[in-house]
């Protein structure tokens, strides 16, 4: 991997990236250690399954169904991470109001080395899937996904980004038809740095698109995302909904966009980008911007970063509830705005697990 | 090197390119015989400037450190501007009206300059000043015309409370000390591109010192005016409120119609001591250009407060509707303990104007506290974009911020943009930001307009109502003016 050329803070897109860690994870050499335990979710309907080891299929441990490797058809090619992913992986492809029985699950084991791998969606009309992607293990897991809806079909795509250490970087780019949902949660709850970019396209009429993630960061952590919202046609509706936790010296930072093209009118589109700061030395840096060309338009932000609430502290205090507790259960509801969207009862629990015991390592 | 007969036709020609003039009201130039620096931009132009103005050594030395410091430095290019090429080197950078006998009052002042000044809409208090009625309320003006103040009001009084307000060039004849121990120490001089040019050719400015514990006795005013063709304008300003001092600054400027693009890259420097405070209110409505973008004023200016001392304040006001690009970010350096920062702005574009604003608040003190209201109004083919930047210091123990910025959109050929940078490094700050995009309701125009009101009128008292937050903060004359300049501003973009 001595190709790797990687952006500089000076580059607006980077401004708040640390990616001195990639060069040396990208020369080391992968251990192929799995553990025994891998993160299922126990689902009622059980769906797909596939197990990625250092970015190659595990066939014995997974589980296809409609799901197919080999080549798959996505280029981001101006982004420097998305280059490297290369131009084969996994790929699923609905047709018109087709449905994979149950949950996709894809679970990438990084064994400490540097691993690829790029995917595409393809739903077709009325089609619809969910899909979960955990991430577990040391290295760095460098993904690129494409994703495009037809009219009307519907796509959940769930992450828990749980890494121990090393990095791990996800580009998403989407296009989402007339009326089709795409909703994309992620919660980066492991001891990895992560950076994640998406590009959203609302290209057709009254379609829907979110992005919600959980960030919680300790240590020298560092979370970074990058994503634009994009509505390039009329009467589409967007919501972003990042919550950051900062404690020890970490830091979060969030750099999200929406775009109104000059015909987008009816736009709705909202973001908004909280912070928490558990620490002194921790960070949290954040950048809700808006770019409208149209004038017909309802969009708005909101971005807070402070502490908990001492109002709510004390509520909670005079109620009985021990300081303690009191501050867990607000950074807990904090932290959960952004996950009440993932449909699925089981996978929703899944993520809140994964939080518990993140809040249980402090 | 400047023979006479060379500045003959440098002013006939600079003449005929404003005798050009047209549609813009305010593009009207005045007949003053002008002594231009050679054009284009050396170590020989800038010594030639410190040499016109009789500077000490110390003064030639600091220019010239900026001139070769800038030959370094690139021009910015992150805002979402788009800048045609500036050649540097087809431009004047000094340009200053003949020399007239010291005046004893205004009332002689050249009759061209008060002419001037009439068409400009200087507000009547200060007209009556001008004339010298009794009685009339007190607001200094320090003219700038061009790039030398030929006229100073009030001196004397200010004198009394010890308020020095000079020319910079006079100040730094007259009290070499002060302006060595601020200037710059707000904005380096390597701090970016425009500033740096400043620093090595600013022409004339305002020098401002409050002593200490001193409430400056009458609000201090100074009227730019871009008058000569191709005369890029340079002023640097430098205003210090020593300890419990308090000084109100206005500023407003418009400009004749000018074919070529004039650049202006001026430099604000504020410095206020403990428990001072300093409230800086720009109206400006440069030529923004024809409704096709020809022509216009390139405004790159670098405002920037620096709270020192614990309890300062520093509030920039500004109403800027004018010129072709602007460029201009009011910041704060909230370094002192429980010191205050204020941003309270209307940017307003139209046809093909485009305008890149917004602030910087720096937390460095503990408890210290920021505001910032920002309203974009964004008409025709134009673009409107606020870029801000709250940054809280690890070691800045509960800040308080709070910043809203609201975009208005006239037409759907404009854009409105918002770029927020928020980075915070200690638990106990409470930072907010909300935003806004919104087009002027049907419901409010239908409304107006069943009262009587023309649409145009009816467009402009609403958008006068969206901007209502930023204009209280204006002092009076100010405000009116400015409310009248947002309707002017809107004409034709309605309809």
């Amino acid at each position: 991997m001595s190709l790797l050329t990687l952006p500089s803070n000076r580059e607006e897109g980077w401004r708040w990236s640390d990616l001195s860690a990639l060069p040396q994870l990208s020369e080391r050499e992968p251990t192929g250690r799995v553990p025994t335990d891998l993160p299922w979710i126990a689902c009622e309907r059980e769906g797909p399954r596939l197990l990625f080891v250092d970015g190659r299929l595990d066939e014995t441990r997974s589980r296809l169904g409609p799901v197919e490797i080999g080549p798959v058809d996505v280029t981001a090619s101006d982004h420097p991470l998305a280059r490297l992913a290369g131009r084969s992986g996994w790929r699923l492809r609905l047709g018109l109001d087709h449905a994979p029985h149950g949950l996709v699950q894809i679970v990438h084991v990084s064994t400490g080395a540097a691993d690829h791998l790029a995917a595409q969606i393809e739903l077709d009309v009325d089609a619809q899937a969910s899909i979960c992607e955990t991430f577990i293990g040391e290295g760095w897991a460098n993904r690129l996904t494409g994703i495009r809806l037809f009219k009307g079909s519907r796509l959940m795509l769930s992450r828990r980004l749980l890494g121990a250490s090393g990095f791990i970087s996800q580009v998403d780019h989407a296009q989402v038809g007339q009326g089709a949902s795409l909703v994309v949660a992620s919660l980066a709850a492991g001891g990895t740095d992560t950076r994640l970019d998406g590009h959203y396209a609302l290209d057709g009429e009254a379609a829907y698109a979110e992005a919600s993630s959980a960030l919680l960061a300790r240590g020298r952590q560092r979370h970074d995302a990058n994503v634009v919202v994009r509505h390039a046609m009329p009467s589409g509706v967007s919501r972003q909904v990042w919550r950051s936790v900062a404690d020890d010296r970490a830091a979060c930072s969030v750099a999200a966009r929406v775009e109104v093209a000059r015909h987008a009118q009816k736009t709705d589109g909202e973001q908004s980008l909280k912070g928490l700061l558990l620490a002194r030395s921790a960070t949290i840096n954040a950048k809700p911007e808006l770019e409208i060309f149209a004038d017909d338009v309802k969009c708005a932000h909101g971005a807070t970063v402070g502490e908990l609430d001492r109002n709510a502290l004390f509520y909670l205090g005079s109620r009985g509830v021990s300081p303690d507790e009191a501050r867990a259960l607000l950074t807990r509801a904090f932290v959960a705005d952004a996950l009440d969207r993932i449909g699925e009862e089981e996978v929703k629990a899944a993520f809140y697990a994964d939080v518990e015991t993140w809040f249980a390592g402090r | 090197m400047n023979r006479p007969e060379d500045i003959d036709v440098r002013n006939r020609e600079a003449q005929e390119a404003v005798d050009r003039a047209s549609t813009y009201e305010w593009g009207f130039t005045s007949d003053i015989e002008q002594e231009f620096a050679p054009k284009g931009l050396n170590e020989e132009t800038v010594r030639f400037i410190s040499a016109k103005k009789g500077e000490p050594e110390w003064m030639l030395d600091w220019r010239l450190k900026a001139y070769r410091a800038w030959l370094g430095m690139q021009e910015v290019t992150w805002a979402k501007l788009d800048i045609p090429t500036i050649d540097f080197q087809d431009a004047y950078y000094y340009a200053e009206p003949k020399a007239k006998p010291t005046l004893a009052s205004l009332d002689e002042l050249d009759p061209e300059i008060r002419r001037t000044y009439e068409k400009l809409g200087i507000p009547i208090e200060e007209q009556k000043v001008l004339a010298g009625v009794e009685g009339a309320r007190k607001v200094a003006v320090d003219a700038v015309f061009d790039s030398v103040s030929v006229a100073t009001t009030f001196r004397e009084e200010l004198k009394k409370a010890g308020v020095i307000f000079l020319s910079i060039s006079e100040a730094i004849r007259e009290h070499p000390d002060l302006v060595r121990k601020y200037l710059g120490s707000v904005v380096p001089q390597r701090d970016n591109y425009f500033a740096c040019l400043n620093s090595a050719v600013f022409s004339d400015g305002t020098f401002v010192y409050i002593p200490e514990g001193v409430r400056c006795p009458m609000e201090l005013s100074t009227y730019f005016r871009i008058n000569a063709a191709n005369t890029g304008q340079f002023e640097r300003t430098l205003i210090v409120a020593d300890k419990g001092s308090y000084v109100s600054y206005l500023e407003g400027c418009t400009a004749p119609m000018r074919d070529e693009n004039q650049l202006h890259a001026a430099v604000v420097e504020l410095y206020a001591h403990d428990d001072a405070e300093i409230k800086y209110s720009t109206v400006q409505n440069w030529y923004p250009g024809d409704a096709e973008g020809k022509g216009g004023i390139y405004n790159f200016v670098t405002k920037r407060g620096m709270c020192a001392g614990a309890r300062s304040k520093i509030s920039w006001t500004q109403v800027e509707t004018g010129s072709a690009i602007t460029w201009k970010y009011p910041s704060c350096i909230l370094k002192g303990e429980s010191s205050v920062g204020e941003f309270y702005s209307v940017a307003l574009t139209n046809n093909r104007q485009q305008a890149d604003t917004g602030t910087k608040m720096i937390h460095i003190g503990a408890n210290s506290r920021s505001t910032i209201v920002s309203k974009g109004i964004s008409a025709g083919r134009s673009n409107n974009t606020y870029r801000g930047l709250v940054r809280v210091n690890g070691g800045a123990e509960n800040v308080r911020n709070f910043t809203q910025c609201d975009s208005l959109l006239l037409g759907d050929q404009c854009g409105a943009h918002t770029v927020p940078y928020i980075e915070v490094r200690n638990p106990t700050a409470q930072i907010e930001h909300e935003a806004t995009t919104s087009k002027i309701s049907d419901d409010q125009l239908f409304y107006a307009m069943s009262r009587g009101l023309p649409q145009e009128e009816a467009v402009a008292l609403i958008v006068n109502g969206f901007a209502r937050e930023v204009l209280q903060q204006l002092p009076m004359e100010f405000a009116v003016e400015a409310q009248k300049l947002l309707g002017i501003s809107l004409e034709g973009s309605v309809g």
